[in-house]
């Protein structure tokens, strides 16, 4: 009987191909932000509302993953997003490998931010780097306000938590304060936003953030 | 439920080192995984045993060293394991804490014999 050291990391291959996915992101100057919620949330409401106020000028790629179908990216489309979809057949989450695979059939160059809409689930995904500068938590009024505790990993890892549909606050019992005290707890440097995608309230500084963190990337 | 794919992931890892242990049986495979780490160890053995059999490495165990969610307060210092929920350091009650430990995924040995 003998010992093997290994010391590795378990997805020490799927860190491989995100820094992979990351250098080709580098070239092109590409913000890439990895949009991640449970089912229903309101990620692609979010991205059409995104696109439509996004500055003439800012050229947007859009990677949906979905268990099945094509009806998210058509519908990012019809807001003038180019983009691919990638289906897993049952698999929870994006991984890198997925990713890097479909980076040939989008035009990278000249692109400024490519989002990357992950399956709906707030656990898996949390695991795998896809090569992104930033994951994006996306939480809606409609869900349980104690989402974050019960999901912590997801909130940890991101820079910023987007909660949708407070325009139905009125109708519900959700405690945005709490659940918004939570986050704080769980990563002290995660900015938070409260918007409605639907309506349009704080959509202004979700595309703010956006901006910012494309002059970062670039540099400036 | 993602606990197959990380076994697989697993499992290359596990080839990649077996391949320079020729005609060796993998006996033992030792793990850490953070509590934190979105991985659920019951499910990750079952996993290891849905993945193993009928193949090289059936009978072999995963051994799971499961490492507690550990935070440290940024006020004062103090470090704490995660239990239940919490809304910060149990100390000074600050909620400015960062996670310490408890976010591992790690293959750490193997056992073979042969």
């Amino acid at each position: 009987m003998s010992k093997v050291d290994i010391g590795k990391k378990m997805l020490s291959e799927n860190d491989r191909l995100a820094a992979e996915n990351r250098v080709r992101f580098a070239e092109a100057g590409l913000l890439v932000l990895n949009l991640i919620s449970s089912p229903g949330s309101g990620k692609t409401a979010l991205l059409e509302s995104t696109l439509d106020r996004l500055p003439d000028g800012v050229r947007v790629l859009v990677i949906e993953g979905d268990v099945s179908t094509d009806r998210d990216i058509e519908r990012v489309r019809a807001h003038g997003a180019d983009g691919v979809q990638i289906n897993t057949a049952g698999g929870c989450h994006l991984s890198a490998k997925m990713v890097g695979k479909v980076l040939p059939d989008l035009n990278l160059d000249g692109a400024d931010v490519l989002f990357v809409e992950n399956v709906g689930n707030l656990i898996c995904p949390s695991t795998y780097d896809l090569g992104e500068d930033a994951k994006v938590v996306l939480l809606s009024t409609t869900e349980g306000d104690d989402k974050p505790m019960k999901y912590p990993a997801i909130f940890h890892e991101s820079s910023v938590a987007v909660i949708n549909k407070i325009d139905l606050l009125p109708h519900l019992t959700y405690d945005i304060e709490r659940a918004e005290r939570e986050i704080g707890v769980l990563n002290a440097d995660c900015d938070i936003l409260r918007v409605s995608a639907l309506k349009g309230t704080g959509m202004d500084e979700w595309i703010a953030w956006i901006l910012r963190k494309m002059k970062e990337k670039r540099g400036e | 439920m993602h606990e197959l794919s990380i076994c697989q992931s697993m499992l290359e890892i596990v080839d990649g080192a077996m391949a320079d242990h020729p005609g060796a049986r993998l006996e033992r495979v030792f793990v850490d995984v953070g509590r934190g780490s979105t991985v659920e160890p019951s499910l990750l053995r079952d996993a290891f045993e849905i993945a193993t059999t009928g193949g090289p490495y059936e009978g072999a165990e995963l051994v799971i060293n499961e490492i507690p969610l550990v935070g440290k307060c940024r006020s004062c210092g103090r470090s704490f394991e995660y239990k239940e929920i919490a809304l910060g350091c149990p100390d000074c009650e600050s909620t400015s804490v960062e996670i310490e430990s408890g976010l591992e995924l790690n293959v750490r040995e193997l056992e073979i014999d042969g």
